[in-house]
């Protein structure tokens, strides 16, 4: 199967041009022959270098959905990937625009009528994904449904975690000392910062510090969540903060299976590794969801 | 039970639990750089940083945030510093002293 790839024009909201996002579709199939998509998925891809380490994985269950008889699509958000712009240029505000646009293009391409399935779209996040599928899906007036692989219950950590990159580095070099207290006072003066080749701008990482997993209004009747982690322990269980997140989702009515899957973190390993339980896994769930 | 006898017995506790420390240390050590299963040669000694290629500022933080998260502590910012990361032995103590603080 030879998915699709192309540039999507994206305009600011006072029609301004915001350049180009570079997006892979794939197309709906069912034992090798194309057929009208049983439902609508869309990819967001993690935070930085973790994006890179994880396109073979978003390659290969995109791949495993489309023979499952989805229609995928995969959006690099602005400055990321091929898409225009550096990734100093990106903002939560307009990531979580990207991925709205990346939810209109597949309502375009496959209006109900075209479609076997009526099911909501699934918004299926990595990562950092998973919190800009929350809030993207605030913004966008159509139910959904979500995909989570190791969803992080809010942004603050993976900020952290991220900030860290510098102070690790400095380390290497030998001095580590206040960095991290030097950065945090840059970002809050407005100045962008340098961490390993990446600029952050004081406008994402406001964002992703401020961003929780909480779930979105619902319309309609109760969406579906699938909730994967991954661990390569065999007495695993799924962590204290997610099992808490689960609770809220659930007390809030949605319906959330969640899942723990045997394999290695795939967009943090020095290596690029993959989980194939995982694709296993997620192309069940999703089959089995469909209404 | 004498008092000896009580003295021995949580000597070889404790000589467990930093057992069982290392033991975790390397096998974080070992998934974060994909090692796959050449820390099983490692001992107290073995040199990381500066010694092991895989360990650059990336999979430093990658270490430092599976610790976190497979001990169940916090690593403050200050904490991240060469020394701790020179020898299998020295993070596996750091790990011990942020258990027992």
């Amino acid at each position: 199967m030879q998915p699709d790839f192309f540039f999507l024009p994206v305009a600011t909201s006072q029609g301004k041009d915001a350049g180009q996002r570079l997006c892979i579709h794939y197309a709906a199939q069912l034992d090798g022959v194309a057929c009208a998509p049983l439902g609508l998925v869309l990819y967001i891809h993690p935070f930085a270098e973790e994006m890179n380490k994880s396109r073979r994985m978003a390659a290969l269950q995109s791949r495993a959905l489309a023979e499952a008889g989805f229609a995928v699509l995969q959006i690099d958000l602005l400055g990321c990937g091929d898409s225009s712009g550096d990734f100093g240029d990106a903002t939560w505000e307009q990531w979580v625009k990207d991925v709205v646009i990346g939810c209109q293009w597949l309502h375009r391409k496959y209006p109900d009528e075209t479609r076997k399935g009526r099911g909501p779209l699934w918004l299926w996040g990595l990562r950092v994904g998973s919190l800009l599928a929350v809030d993207a899906a605030k913004r966008f007036d159509e139910p959904c449904n979500f995909l989570f692989w190791q969803p992080p219950a809010s942004g603050k950590p993976l900020l952290q975690q991220f900030l860290r990159l510098k102070v690790a580095g400095d380390m290497l070099a030998g001095q580590s000392k206040g960095v991290m207290e030097g950065m945090r006072q840059q970002l809050a003066s407005g100045s962008s910062v340098e961490i390993a080749g990446y600029m952050l701008a004081p406008g994402l990482a406001s964002g992703l510090e401020q961003v929780t997993l909480l779930p979105p209004a619902m319309s309609g009747p109760a969406p579906q969540v699938e909730w994967f982690e991954l661990s390569t322990r065999e007495d695993a269980s799924l962590s204290p903060i997610s099992a808490k997140t689960v609770l809220a989702w659930e007390q809030a009515g949605w319906r959330v299976n969640s899942h723990l899957v045997n394999g290695p973190a795939f967009w943090q390993t020095t290596e690029i590794e993959d989980a194939p339980l995982l694709i296993e896994a997620t192309t069940a769930a999703l089959r089995r969801a469909r209404p | 039970m004498g008092p000896k006898m009580r003295h021995f017995r949580q000597l070889a506790s404790t000589w467990e639990f930093e057992l069982d420390i290392t033991k975790e240390v390397l096998r974080v050590l070992d998934e974060v750089l994909s090692l796959g299963g050449r820390s099983a040669g490692f001992t107290r000694d073995t040199p990381l940083l500066g010694a092991i290629p895989e360990l650059d500022s990336m999979a430093v933080v990658t270490l430092i945030t599976s610790i976190e998260e497979r001990f169940g502590l916090t690593v403050d910012d200050d904490d991240i510093d060469g020394s701790t990361f020179s020898t299998v032995g020295s993070l596996a103590d750091f790990v011990s002293g942020k258990l027992a603080a």
